[in-house]
């Protein structure tokens, strides 16, 4: 009967629809044929040299291990959609995230806790107390290993300062000295003399940097009994400054929605003066913004007061909590090889460099140690012929940033700390009659709800 | 009545005597349902099930790692504490308030200009709607650029042409919502005078004639002829301006991303903030108890506006 | 509810006992129920024919003709021009004289920057292939779903064309999250959509607008041809296939034109189910770019952008209108 075959072909075609629809899945098996799988992160958009170099990689350490079978995934670590991923399990097995991210994902057990497997590594008890404390648990066990660690740094425009009548050799060291650089800056060429940014929780990040280095800090006590201090002396100080550079002195130029994406655009392309923004920054400027190398200058935030500090961050690699124990035995040993051999191995560092370069990455941009100075110091000896960063330019600030002490970002609900300082920062920036002690009030009274309404 | 191979069948019977699969088979019953299929599972997935899930989830606090756990009207009690509830509000009342008086009358005085052409409304229709094509993102992109609070800004080089000074257009938090709205405006007044047009030349010309012989000229004809006519699409046009308008989330987002200070934030804005702004995973309790709440709310001022635009809707 | 019908005859006849009036006639007091033929509608508006003889008539309705056109073309039509001329200047002169023209000359390489070294292309590509996907899932969904509530009307056709009318109430901020999880951890499928452009497309198809046209399209068409092909012997497929879709051309391009637009100017649901930079479409990936692109070249971006919607329009002009002017009467 017709009313049969047309039965037939329905059901047919509703089954192919639905297969169709499953059709794209690659669950990642454990292990098959006795081997164990993982899948590891790798940049994206990278040049084919550096592809090229990393497949090499890959090949290296199947080699040396050859129970273990690597693919890689292209992976970037964005605020919006690392949540989604993580959600979705699409994670690979081998991730890096930011060092504020860190605490969060490990108090919320969201990573694979590998402090045994990383206990084992020889150099597990020689890393930088300041830069490790970034990817432990309450106990202090490292379940995320800190890959890369910077600090503040004031980046300015050499050009801009020559066109100003100031030493490009000579930045400020003291906030008076910024100030007033900014001010002869913006006088002299009617760029923005120094340039903050406000938006997408960056600004609370550079007010609490600046707070900071006046010898602030943002929060005390840990755990549940953490207590937000942003309305504190410190805190109105650096507002304080903004606000007279804004407004007294006009030199903070006309855009204040900077978020870290179009500051370093506006900063590349010559707008502006100065700002703060992580040491290492140099490498998004020159890769992303196009930078012209000869108008980069680099110095330390200025540093007042006790307990000032640069505030510190930096990048850790963290395993994926679903997977098995194999996996995580064979992503230890990948982070290892891929990631912190190159920190202290001249064979490592110098393939690392020459990849680098051959892609016309900046080689060779200010660090902090992952490990110690001496360490780092090699480093820069062996990979010295493939430095591309105007390294002259860089010295007001390599010669002080070990003076420094780099301080831990604030540990609890930093992102939303951040978040809820934005507001403020561009309260004064955009509003004449801004209030700074009655903002910052209002900002603490909130940190802290939210500080003690979390885990 | 009978029924046929395919199923057709006349007015519904509301109980057959005996319906057997058998029955239901032979009579097409297995091909409508295939017919249906594409709308069922496409609704039910991504439209019902989800409605459904909203409202579970805003009593619950989900973690998306581990199992969602019921915690009654939480989520409720803390979205309504939030600082910055009252000023999404007020920021998202304020966008339609505004939004209402640049674009609700602007687009009806262009459409009556535009009846009253006798050539030419093809040609004003294609260039009044050409904004509506431009993609939204690339038109708040491109204002984004106009607005620039520096003298040399497009705006502001304008403004200059007849003597205002600069203007801080999104650099300040008492502008930043007018520019947003400009923006919208501009956008979305293409649409409503085609639709406003459209009604207008369907009034009946007869009734125009009547009114010249009651001895009306063109404000009363107006006044008595066109605005009655038009009366039902001014309502729903209105609602529905209200109803989106109260959703509006890309101009504040890719402008200002709520700022300065709060200034534009929306309730869009915080849900999205709520839901996908923290990198560790979100509150979609929160969330979604905020969006139910807005639901319902844009429900009772439909239903309100309804019922109070009985009386005079024909 | 309104009693205008528009002038787009789109939704097939709605007056078997014909409506044209008589031109000139002293029509009487109450208003007339069905819609003038267009051809009166069109001879006159609100200002009387002998009105318009009179010539401070004329001169005042030119000039505010004369302003609305200076208007439109200034304020509606500037920025677009303005883009397009800036697309293809260099970036310094965008910035210190942006209202000169090319006042150093002109710079066609930013539109092949922009298409080859910012991937626009690619970019592009995604556009198309998202707003494709879209348009066959609505097509497919709106077809068949009004194919079933209309014409073959199953038992359960009541309640399903309820359950898709109720949707229309429900405002798209509550499908937000609650689709952004089904999306990630769809029931059937198993693994997440995210990265893949069937979370785009699936949710498309839901679209209850759609069928309600579809439906209220195919309500109008006769029966009788139905009937007569059934008795025939003609399935519920080969009706379909063979004459339902042929005669619904008109309907399918509203559809088609509302899905395309859509598609074309959706940003936040691609922003959040297509973090992929690689997958992403025109309008999620142009701001994210904004800041690692040269200005000339960011804005020949925005201008390629636009060309394909503007181009479409130009070129559909009466399709694009007629549907915007449904638009709005199907809500009344």
């Amino acid at each position: 009967m017709k009313s049969r075959s047309r039965i037939a072909f329905a059901a047919i075609a509703t089954t192919a629809a639905i297969g169709l629809l499953a059709g794209c899945s690659t669950g990642s098996d454990a292990s098959s044929d006795g081997k164990t799988k993982i899948v590891v992160a790798v940049d994206a958009g990278l040049e084919k040299p550096a592809k090229v170099a990393f497949q090499n990689q890959v090949k290296a350490f199947e080699k040396a291990n050859p129970k273990i079978t690597v693919t890689s995934r292209e992976y970037t670590w964005t605020g919006t959609t690392f949540a989604a991923e993580l959600a979705g399990g699409t994670l690979p097995d081998v991730f890096t995230i930011p060092f504020t991210d860190g605490k969060s994902l490990i108090q919320q057990q969201q990573i694979a806790d590998i402090s045994d497997l990383v206990a084992k590594l020889p150099y597990a008890d020689k890393f930088n107390p300041n830069v490790v404390k970034n990817g432990e648990d309450a106990d202090g066990n490292i379940e995320a290993v800190p890959i890369a660690a910077y600090g503040q740094a004031l980046h300015y425009n050499r050009d801009l300062f020559t066109q100003a009548g100031l030493d490009p050799d000579s930045p400020p060291t003291t906030w008076a000295e910024v100030r007033a650089d900014a001010k002869q800056i913006a006088d002299k060429t009617g760029k923005a003399g120094y340039a903050t940014m406000t938006q997408g929780n960056t600004g609370g990040w550079i007010l609490t940097s600046l707070a900071y280095a006046m010898g602030g800090r943002a929060e005390t006590g840990t755990g549940a009994k953490t207590k937000a201090t942003v309305d504190t002396p410190e805190y109105e100080k650096a507002l304080e400054l903004m606000q007279d550079m804004r407004w007294k002195d006009d030199s903070m130029g006309g855009n204040f929605l900077y978020d870290w994406n179009a500051i370093n655009q506006a900063f590349a392309s010559g707008q502006v003066g100065m700002y703060v923004s992580g040491g290492g920054n140099y490498g998004s400027l020159v890769s992303q913004n196009q930078i012209d190398p000869k108008s980069y200058g680099e110095t330390v935030v200025p540093l007042t007061g006790d307990d000032a500090g640069a505030l510190g961050g930096g990048t850790l690699a963290a395993v994926s909590a679903k997977s098995t124990a194999e996996q995580q035995a064979a992503a230890v040993k990948w982070i290892d090889f891929y990631y912190m051999q190159k920190l202290f191995t001249k064979a490592d560092a110098q393939r690392d460099a020459k990849t680098l370069a051959a892609s016309d990455q900046p080689v060779g941009a200010p660090q902090v140690p992952v490990f110690d100075k001496a360490t780092y110091d090699k480093t820069l000896e062996w990979t010295k012929e493939w430095i591309n960063v105007p390294l002259d330019q860089m010295k007001p600030y390599t010669e002080q940033q070990f003076d420094q002490t780099i301080v831990p970002e604030p540990a609890k609900n930093t992102q939303e700390l951040y978040g809820m300082l934005d507001p403020v920062v561009q309260a004064v920036l955009t509003d004449e009659h801004a209030d700074p002690a009655k903002l910052l009030a209002d900002a603490q009274t909130k940190i802290q709800a939210k500080l003690d309404s979390s885990k | 009545m009978t029924t046929n191979a395919t199923g057709l069948r006349e007015p519904h019977r509301a109980s057959s005597p005996k319906r057997s699969p058998a029955t239901w088979l032979r009579r097409g019953g297995l091909s409508t349902l295939v017919f249906a299929l594409p709308l069922i599972l496409v609704f039910g997935m991504f439209s019902w099930w989800p409605i459904v899930r909203a409202t579970v989830m805003s009593f619950q606090q989900t973690n998306l790692v581990t199992a969602p756990t019921f915690v009654g009207w939480d989520n409720f009690v803390n979205v309504l504490h939030d600082p910055l509830l009252p000023t999404a509000v007020g920021n998202t009342v304020w966008f339609a308030v505004l939004a209402l008086v640049f674009g609700y009358p602007l687009p009806l005085v262009m459409a009556v200009l535009m009846s009253e052409l006798r050539r030419a409304k093809g040609f004003f229709s294609a260039l009044v709607y050409l904004p509506v094509v431009v993609p939204p993102v690339v038109a708040v992109l491109l204002w984004k650029f106009f607005y620039d609070g520096s003298a040399t800004g497009v705006f502001n080089t304008i403004l200059g042409f007849v003597g205002i000074p600069p203007q801080p257009w999104l650099q300040n938090a008492g502008t930043a919502m007018p520019s947003l709205v400009l923006e919208a405006t501009w956008a979305a007044a293409g649409g409503t005078v085609i639709i406003y047009l459209a009604a207008l030349l369907s009034v009946p010309p007869e009734l125009y004639d009547a009114a010249e012989v009651d001895g009306a000229r063109v404000w009363r004809k107006i006044w008595h002829v066109t605005l009655p006519q038009l009366r039902g699409v001014l309502f729903v046009t209105l609602i529905l301006q209200v109803i989106g308008t109260a959703q509006v989330f890309l101009e504040p987002y890719l402008f200002t991303g709520g700022g300065p200070n709060n200034s534009t934030t929306t309730i869009l804005l915080m849900i999205y903030d709520y839901a996908f702004a923290n990198s560790t995973g979100g509150d979609y309790g929160s969330a979604t108890a905020l969006s139910i709440m807005l639901a319902i709310v844009l429900a009772a001022l439909s239903i309100l506006y309804f019922r109070l635009t009985k009386k005079w809707s024909v | 509810m309104t009693s205008t019908v528009p002038s787009a005859p789109v939704l097939g006849s709605d007056d078997p006992a014909g409506a044209s009036v008589a031109p000139v006639r002293r029509a009487p007091r109450r208003p007339v129920r069905r819609a003038a033929a267009p051809a009166d509608s069109s001879t006159r508006g609100i200002v009387a024919r002998a009105d318009r003889a009179r010539r401070s008539v004329r001169a005042s309705l030119f000039s505010l003709n004369g302003l609305l056109l200076l208007g439109l073309i200034g304020l509606g039509l500037g920025p677009m021009l303005w883009l397009a001329k800036s697309a293809i200047t260099p970036t310094q002169d965008t910035l210190r004289t942006p209202l000169a023209l090319f006042p150093n000359g002109v710079d066609w390489a930013n539109l092949s920057a922009a298409w080859n070294d910012v991937h626009i292309s690619l970019y592009f590509g995604n556009t198309l292939i998202l707003a494709i996907g879209a348009w066959v899932m609505q097509i497919l969904v709106a077809t068949t779903g009004g194919y079933v509530l209309s014409i073959l009307r199953p038992a359960y056709g009541r309640v399903l064309e309820g359950m898709v009318l109720s949707t229309l109430f429900i405002p798209a901020v509550v499908l937000l999250v609650p689709l952004y999880l089904t999306v990630l951890h769809p029931p059937v499928i198993g693994t997440s959509l995210i990265n893949t452009y069937w979370a785009v497309w699936l949710p498309a198809g839901a679209n209850a607008f759609n069928i309600l046209l579809v439906k209220r399209f195919f309500d109008a068409l006769p029966r009788e041809v139905f009937e007569a092909a059934s008795t025939d012997g003609a399935g519920p497929f080969r009706m379909f296939w063979s004459m339902v879709l042929p005669m619904s051309k008109p309907i399918l391009g509203v559809v088609s034109v509302f899905a395309v637009i859509n598609s074309w100017k959706d940003f936040l649901w691609p922003l959040l189910v297509l973090p992929n930079p690689q997958l992403q479409p025109l309008s999620v990936r142009l701001p994210s770019i904004q800041s690692t692109t040269e200005l000339d070249v960011f804005l020949a971006a925005l201008a390629i952008s636009t060309l394909i919607p503007v181009v479409l329009f130009l070129g559909f002009q009466r399709m694009f209108l007629n549907s915007a002017g449904l638009g709005g009467a199907v809500k009344g």
